[in-house]
């Protein structure tokens, strides 16, 4: 039952103050003052305390019923390790930042701000009336949450452009206003935006009306949203915004930056047509009465859905010119209309995700086809399957019911998954793409009609219960959880998904075939074997039915076969006798009859080729022997773009005349899909150049070229652009760029292929084109860029330009040339622009020219379009790598810190770890302290605005250093650690990291042990261990008190006097954590001083015990003073606690060495205490 | 005569300091020296016997604008008559309107103590150089008089081809558009590099590859997503030649998907914008003026 926020009420009057003056323009346009008023129903007596979330927002004053009420803000992300912190290892890091979320989670009960109430309106609680609770704030130069983009020209901030926008990383309101930062709090809003008369204000819910201010100057939108909707996805944009209706359904609004109009209403245009599509599929219609689009610079992603509108990048807008981003754009509207009918009620977040990315896909299959629908679906399941084999499983429905750190159900990572926040931007992004992979299992278990009558179900369901008032839990059935969603399937179908579930939503990690197979003659069988690797990280052991297809001379043929235990053999038989009738046409799968050229294959058998799991129902990875013969028959005649697909990446491994032919064919034949064309041309490339020595003709593809594109007088000149055709478009762009990959014997690109490449730039005309030719040109340079080799270089000779080889020099001629013209007439996201960059750096790469970074550094500065930032800044990272440039790194690491644009920063962590400069196994100079400081900084505070960079920086992090303490930091002085007190010597912990496999190795409390031995660093080891302790305790607290009556979902702890443990972690962490008990006094001390917490305790422990939390405590700084004195006085007792302490931890230690987080703060039992979960 | 005067007086002036040089002008030199010849002699009759060049300069001018002036005005009444020869009487016209006793001038003429002058040397008639002559002069049409003026010269009418036939090889053409343009390019970039700031990939030679610095734009986004006016100007050529070719080739359906999927970046129909104007959205409702009441 929702206790907060049930039909909560929220008003903000939020103010745009753009500074009018322009001198002040610089120092703070973004500015919100801002009030809101929430309604609560109590479900509990004796509610004294509210939390709620909030970040960087200034609070003025809290109301509760027209009283003021004291608060306390206190805010555990700020900082996650508190001082300095010797110890510099992940774990220990992870499982405090992830205790710090912990801390605040609305789902749990918790949050930064804590509201006593009133004593005067206890009485009321008790009688469950409502309570109103009043919160003036302001945010001044919001680091996050709410993105300002004030581009710095003359004018007016409308003239400007100037535009603000909120954003996030899964649940981040509360960046800009209070609220229940959690999806499971739903209730009606009415929201008030005061702006500039120049500036739209978009947001949530109908707008009902929008008056004038008394000055004229200003206008107020009022907005209502009645269907309720919880507060993470609420969103705001305010802007110069234009706005366009759209044409065919006048309730969708459309509104980009000035000038772009033209560009919005032709990338609008089709709009009308996906949420048709969407509204028949689910026979059910859009749910909020309303829809806007809004497109926005510096977007933090491409595309993020609130309720009833959604926010993109003002980049996906285009014109008509333009081809390569239209079906771009399309996916992007599409998957933002899909999340709309689906993502925005949140429980189980793989539902979720995963159903509105299985409509999202059925999108695709109705607009691009079947073959691009099923060429997606591959594409998703190669990358889940190379990413959790790499990295290891990918949970979609973790479950925290064993409360044990033992139960961690993903110790291979280093990160907890418990939070979405605590989730690195990858592993979500995968999370994504196999929750939908997984729903389209479901599909192909239960139909897809039932499907469909599922999610019409849950939708209806949803809608009723959104229509009705306020009664108790009716809302709580607009969230969909992930037992709901299994009950709603077995009513409608009948079917028991079960087993599916448990494998690919219980349990992590991909399935790894090895097929391979024999053909017995004499019984006229196929004896197919098929292995499983089940034990190396990232896969699991799968049991059940899998279908093989047998092409057969006579037809092909489905076998259903039980994968067991045991048994890796299975015996199919064959149902053609070998080659009997040589002119019979051969069927196929679809009922097609084909001739084909049987000469290649073994007269023997009647095996043309064979398919394991052709329908991708599980999700795995197959890697299938079979001979060349058999995958040329499969590219050839089987026409399931999947199936071609693998036989061309299967090709590559036989460079033979036959496959040769076979591909050249495929690349001809103009009915098959274009994307296996493509894959084609580049496998033909690495053939071509396994076979140099034996090639015969003109360079592969050359001539296929010229008889496609070329003029027929004269064949060295290719025809003026015609881009009618796409998928001749996009065969054209990608020949060359794979061409360039053929080297000849002497491992260099052939002289004719360059100089045909050459030609192609040089005669490139698109006058008579109505497409632009950005893209096609781009790939001519990423041809000149692929077909560079290493210069032969004579050592450590400097590059001059007059050493430099005749055809580089064409190569970079052409490069400059592009890159000049582009400055004169941009090219569309200018494409040009950033291959050339990449070229530039592919040169300096291959030691042709000097090895340079201010070009990138000045193409990578704030004001560039973001794709080249981006292109600048991927050359740069590799200058880092392969110069060892230290300036370089600290450059990128400065940007990280100060570059106005979020996705930048990301984008520069995630290309530091994808590419980094060095790794934990590896030695570099530029692994040394100061760089693990500056790092630890960043995470541990410097990113505290947003989720997103903090989960990259640990993910760098980790990349550089592993869990373990870094290497290049200097061993404590000494190697063995004296436990006084226990009179035992142990080892110090941080010096055998590598010894371990495990992920786990220092632990909070082994940090403690380790410090005990200096006095210099007594003081502030003690504070780790309070610190990670006081989290503890906090949880512990909460498991001893008594289970809420009446109440059955962890929001109603929330409310009930819970709050007191956040009081303890913000000021008064207890340190006997083991104890559990708490003073029952303490908390009526602590509340009456909310603002000055230098309370008279009752006990002495609990004041004690305050005095260190203050330490690591926070933004009360003139608490700090005062715990600072009295310290000393305390100093004793803390060492009697740490006996305490440590001794229970070597407990722990013994019993579960080696398991990942024991004893770490992020206690999975502590969160889902039995009062919570019952 | 009256052209030949001109052209006389002209080459007189040019002639001080060179010498004369075309038949033409050695005519015209020899006619005017047998005029001051004329001159010296009636004042020699006179009783002078010297004069400054100059004062025999002037009245050779004096002599020759009344010679002048009695030609035109004879043509004149000649032509007023519609004549085109003058007679006698028109030169007797001539010389009473420009108030001459015509009677007086046989006497005059058989004077006694008039001196002989010899006759000017017979210099051939200056050949009127042939005008430029371009092809056959065209005779008149049937239904033109011949006395009409005959047609000009041809090369007042005619058009004379200055080109030659253009290159139809295709081979050709591509390869000079495409080298026009790359050296174009090539110019206008290095232009562009030499006036302005340059970034260099060489550090031994800064000239050798520059590159036009890299300037950062406020709003980056504009440049970088609108088309850019050169491709917008290509896009309406295509697109009206495309639209000649759809008008022939798809007459019967006049309003195909074509309008939406290629709807060009400024051309909404305004029958659309008015349509918008019966639209009902929020957005578009005016702001409403606050209310009295609402004050705080």
């Amino acid at each position: 039952m929702p206790l907060t926020g049930s039909d909560s009420y929220y008003c903000a009057a939020a103010q745009q103050n753009y500074v009018k003056c322009k001198n002040k323009d610089m120092e703070s346009p973004a500015q919100i003052i801002g009030y809101v008023e929430l309604t609560i129903f109590p479900t509990v007596v004796n509610l004294n305390r509210i939390k709620l979330n909030s970040k960087q927002c200034r609070i003025y004053r809290v109301r509760v019923n027209e009283l003021e009420a004291p608060f306390i803000y206190n805010d555990p992300t700020l900082e996650v390790c508190h001082h300095e912190s010797k110890q510099r290892n992940l774990n220990y890091f992870s499982s405090a930042y992830t205790a710090a979320v912990s801390a605040v989670d609305p789902d749990a009960g918790h949050g930064e701000l804590v509201i006593k109430v009133p004593p005067e309106l206890w009485k009321q609680g008790d009688d469950l009336k409502v309570l109103k609770v009043y919160i003036e704030f302001s945010l001044d130069q919001p680091k996050g949450g709410l993105h300002f983009v004030v581009p710095d020209v003359e004018g007016s901030m409308a003239e400007r452009g100037a535009h603000v926008f909120s954003f996030g990383y899964q649940n981040s309101t509360r960046f800009w206003f209070p609220c229940v930062d959690s999806y499971s709090e739903l209730c009606t809003w009415k929201l008030e935006f005061t702006v500039d008369a120049s500036m739209v204000a978009v947001s949530c819910g109908d707008l009902v009306e929008t008056i004038y201010t008394h000055d004229m100057r200003k206008k107020t939108y009022h907005y209502v949203l009645p269907i309720p909707t919880a507060a993470p996805n609420i969103s705001l944009a305010v802007g110069p915004f234009e706005i366009l209706v759209d044409p065919y359904m006048h309730e969708v609004t459309h509104f980009c930056l000035p000038q772009l109009l033209p560009l919005l209403k032709h990338s609008m245009s089709y709009l009308h047509e996906i949420f048709e599509f969407y509204e028949e599929i689910l026979t059910c219609r859009y749910p909020y009465s309303c829809f806007k689009t809004v497109f926005v610079d510096e977007a933090y992603v491409q595309l993020s859905s609130y309720a009833s509108m959604s926010i993109f990048s003002t980049n996906l807008l285009h014109s008509a010119t333009i081809i390569d981003q239209t079906p771009l754009t399309r996916r992007c509207l599409a998957q933002a209309l899909a999340q709309q009918f689906f993502d925005l009620k949140q429980a189980d977040e793989w539902v979720l995700k995963g159903i509105s990315g299985y409509i999202y896909g059925l999108y695709l299959k109705k607009t691009f086809g079947v073959n691009e629908y099923r060429h997606w679906i591959k594409e998703e399941l190669d990358k889940i399957v190379e990413y959790e084999l790499k990295m290891g499983g990918v949970l979609l429905h973790p479950t925290f019911t064993g409360g044990k750190e033992k139960d961690n159900p993903t110790p291979h990572l280093h990160f907890s998954i418990k939070h979405p926040h605590t989730l690195s931007w990858e592993y979500f992004k995968m999370f994504q793409c196999k929750a939908h992979l997984v729903m389209r299992l479901i599909e192909n278990r239960i139909s897809m009609e039932f499907m469909l009558q599922v999610f019409n179900k849950l939708l209806s369901l949803a809608s009723t219960a959104s229509s009705q008032k306020y009664q108790s839990h009716m809302w709580s059935q607009m969230l969909l959880s992930t037992h709901a969603f299994l009950k709603s399937i077995s009513n409608v179908s009948g079917k028991d998904i079960g087993p599916l579930i448990k494998q690919w939503v219980d349990q992590s990690s991909v399935v790894k075939f090895f097929g391979s197979f024999a053909f017995n003659r004499k019984r006229n069988v196929l004896e197919l074997e098929i292995r499983q690797d089940y034990t190396s990280s990232g896969t699991q052991k799968y049991v059940g039915p899998i279908k093989v297809t047998v092409q057969e001379l006579d037809g092909s043929f489905n076998h259903t076969l039980q994968i067991e235990e045991n048994s890796l053999k299975h015996d199919i038989p064959c149902h053609s006798k070998s080659r009997r009738n040589k002119k019979k046409k051969i069927p196929l799968m679809n009922g097609e009859e084909v001739d084909m050229d049987l000469s290649a294959m073994d007269a023997d058998s009647p095996l043309l080729w064979i398919r394991i799991d052709p329908d991708m129902s599980i999700l795995r990875k197959v890697e299938f022997e079979q001979a060349d013969f058999m995958w040329q028959y499969q590219l050839r005649y089987e026409r399931d773009v999947v199936a071609q697909e693998e036989a061309i990446s299967a090709l590559e491994k036989f460079p033979t005349p036959a496959s040769r032919l076979a591909l050249t064919d495929i690349l001809e034949q103009e009915q098959c899909f274009y994307k296996v064309r493509m894959q084609a041309c580049f496998c033909l490339a690495k053939i071509a150049n396994s076979m140099v020595s034996t090639w015969q003709g003109p360079p592969a593809m050359k001539s296929l070229f010229t008889r496609m594109f070329c003029c027929k007088s004269c064949p060295n000149i290719v025809k003026t652009n015609n881009f009618i055709s796409f998928q001749s478009y996009f065969l054209q762009k990608t020949m060359p760029v794979a061409m360039a990959l053929l080297r000849d014997v002497h491992n260099l690109c052939p002289k004719d292929v360059l100089n045909f490449i050459l030609d192609l730039i040089k005669y490139n005309d698109n006058r008579k084109n109505k497409f632009s030719d950005n893209y096609y040109r781009a790939d001519l340079i990423e041809a000149l860029t692929n077909s560079l080799t290493p210069a032969i270089s004579i050592s450590n000779e400097v590059r001059t330009v007059d050493n430099l080889n005749a055809d580089v020099r064409l190569i970079l001629e052409e490069i400059t040339r592009f890159l000049n013209m582009e400055k004169l007439l941009p090219s569309f996201r200018n494409t040009i622009t950033v291959r050339c960059l990449s070229a530039i750096r592919q040169l300096q790469r291959n030691g042709h020219i000097p090895s340079d970074a201010s070009l990138f550094k000045s193409y990578a500065e704030y004001g560039h379009f973001v794709d080249v930032r981006v292109a600048a800044l991927e050359a740069l990272v590799d200058y880092t790598r392969v110069e060892r440039s230290s300036a370089e790194l600290q450059w990128l690491l400065n940007m990280v810190q100060n570059d106005p644009a979020h996705y930048v920063r990301h984008k520069i962590l995630g290309m530091l770890s994808k590419n980094p400069p060095f790794t934990k196994t590896t030695d570099s100079a530029l692994c040394n302290e100061a760089l693990v400081d500056q790092l630890w900084k960043l995470m541990n505070s410097g990113t505290s605005h947003d989720w997103r960079l903090r989960c990259d920086a640990v993910n760098l992090y980790y990349t550089l250093f592993g869990l373990t303490r870094p290497s290049c930091l200097p061993l404590p002085e000494l190697g063995l650690v004296l436990n006084l007190k226990e009179k035992k010597a142990v080892l110090n912990p941080t010096i055998k990291p590598e010894l371990e496999v495990g992920p786990v190795v220092d632990t909070p409390a082994s940090i403690g042990i380790h410090g005990f031995n200096t006095m210099e660093d007594e003081d502030i080891d003690m504070e780790t261990v309070h610190d990670s302790q006081a989290f503890i305790h906090q949880h512990l607290h909460l498991l001893e008190r008594p289970s809420t009556p009446g109440t059955h979902t962890h929001t109603s702890a929330c409310m009930h006097a819970r709050t007191h443990a956040h009081h303890l972690v913000t000021h008064t962490p207890v340190l006997f954590v083991l104890l559990g008990k708490e003073p029952p006094s303490v908390e009526q001390s602590l509340l009456s001083m909310p603002a000055t917490p230098v309370p008279s305790f009752s006990k002495e422990t609990s004041s004690l015990a305050s005095k260190h939390a203050g330490e690591h405590g926070h933004h009360h700084h003139h608490h700090h003073h005062e715990h600072k004195k009295k310290k000393k006085k305390h100093k004793h007792k803390h060492k009697h606690k740490h006996k305490h302490e440590s001794k229970d931890k070597e407990k722990d230690r013994e019993r579960d060495n080696s398991h990942a987080y024991s004893n770490s703060p992020a206690s999975g039992r502590s969160l889902r205490s039995p009062s919570m979960s019952d | 005569r009256w052209t030949g005067e001109r052209v006389g007086r002209g080459s007189l002036r040019g002639s001080s300091g060179k010498a004369a040089t075309s038949p033409a002008e050695n005519y015209h030199l020899a006619r005017r020296r047998t005029l001051q010849v004329v001159v010296s002699a009636l004042l020699t009759e006179c009783g002078f016997e010297s004069a400054e060049k100059a004062a025999v300069e002037t009245l050779t001018e004096m002599m020759q604008s009344y010679i002048t002036e009695i030609g035109r005005c004879a043509k004149a009444y000649c032509e007023h008559t519609a004549r085109s020869v003058p007679t006698l009487a028109d030169t007797v016209v001539t010389l009473i309107e420009m108030g001459f006793n015509a009677d007086t001038l046989p006497v005059y003429a058989k004077r006694s103590q008039r001196m002989v002058i010899t006759a000017p040397p017979v210099t051939n008639a200056p050949v009127t150089p042939k005008a430029l002559s371009a092809g056959q002069k065209r005779t008149h049409p049937a239904y033109i008089p011949s006395h009409f003026p005959e047609f000009p010269d041809p090369h007042t009418y005619i058009k004379t081809p200055t080109f030659r036939e253009p290159v139809s090889d295709y081979q050709v053409v591509r390869e000079k558009a495409a080298s026009q343009k790359r050296d174009v390019e090539r110019a206008l970039t290095r232009f562009m590099a030499k006036t302005g700031e340059t970034q260099s990939l060489f550090k031994d030679d800064i000239t050798a590859f520059p590159l036009i610095a890299a300037q950062p734009s406020s709003i980056p986004y504009l440049s970088a997503l609108l088309p850019s006016e050169l491709e917008l100007q290509t896009l309406e050529e295509t697109d009206s030649s495309e639209q000649d070719d759809q008008t022939d080739s798809e007459n019967d359906d006049p309003g195909g998907d074509k309008e939406n999927s290629m709807l060009p970046p400024s051309g909404v129909p305004s029958a659309k914008a008015s349509e918008e104007n019966v639209i009902d959205n929020p957005y578009l409702r005016p702001v409403k003026k606050p209310k009295v009441r609402r004050k705080k």
